[in-house]
């Protein structure tokens, strides 16, 4: 029996690989995904990145993440090709679901006990947009790390 | 030293009093210590976002000890792992001199 989980799967691929194979890379992977009944739920080039070290005489890398819903069996095929594949330089293969569980339920922990401390103390249960005093201005020495983007 | 342990995160915004500044005595500048992804509401630690892991590395590219940056253990945790990944992705260096 195999079971449906989210993995994420990032892969660097040699800056010398054209766009053309990168697509049937992403092809080939796509095929494997759906010989094992799984899908693709999301799939993004980043483009090229410079590496934080040099990864066999690399420099830069071209990193694609795939968001894959599928079981372990399809994972670990997955990572047996890319092992063997020479223009990927480095892959990594992630589960998320549980992960990322988790962090739902703490959220909606999070948001209950606000609704409920709120709803006792007669506020409504959801705080309007700059009700909250130093929403923004309390962590000002967090000012460099303003508009990042989180990436799922 | 020893009464500013890391594991106060969760106080969050309770901690506005004693938030920066310098301190009266001691002389030195001391941080306020919160776990920063305790107070951000950060529940899951992406290996992938490159700008939230930079600050828990210093120069050298060692992980930044609890002890230092505040961060509570469950996400100190959490973090070693995010940063392990990053590492293996090469994101983040393993050793920079």
């Amino acid at each position: 029996m195999s079971q449906n989980r989210d993995y994420e799967l990032v892969y660097i691929v040699s800056p010398e690989t054209s766009e053309q194979d990168i697509t049937d890379l992403h092809t080939q992977i796509e095929q494997i995904v759906q010989r094992f009944q799984g899908t693709i739920e999301k799939s993004e080039n980043w483009g090229r990145r410079k590496l934080a070290y040099e990864i066999g005489h690399h420099r830069e890398g071209t990193y694609v993440v795939e968001t894959i819903r599928g079981s372990g069996d399809l994972m670990k095929e997955i990572d047996r090709r890319l092992r063997v594949i020479d223009s990927v330089i480095r892959h990594l293969i992630v589960r998320v679901d549980e992960d990322l569980r988790v962090a739902d339920r703490h959220r909606d922990a999070r948001k209950a006990t606000q609704a409920r401390r709120r709803t006792a103390r007669g506020l409504p249960p959801e705080p309007a947009v700059g009700e909250r005093r130093g929403e923004r201005d309390a962590d000002d020495e967090d000012d460099r790390l303003e508009g990042v983007e989180v990436q799922r | 030293m020893s009464d500013e342990r890391g594991g106060r995160g969760r106080g969050g915004k309770s901690g506005d009093k004693a938030k920066g500044e310098a301190r009266p005595r001691g002389g030195f500048f001391r941080r306020r210590r919160v776990c920063k992804f305790c107070a951000d509401k950060i529940d899951y630690i992406n290996y992938k976002d490159v700008r939230l892991l930079m600050p828990f590395i210093p120069e050298r590219g060692k992980i930044q000890p609890r002890r230092i940056s505040g961060t509570c253990a469950l996400h100190q945790r959490k973090l070693q792992t995010a940063i392990a990944r990053a590492r293996q992705l090469a994101l983040i260096p393993y050793v920079t001199d």
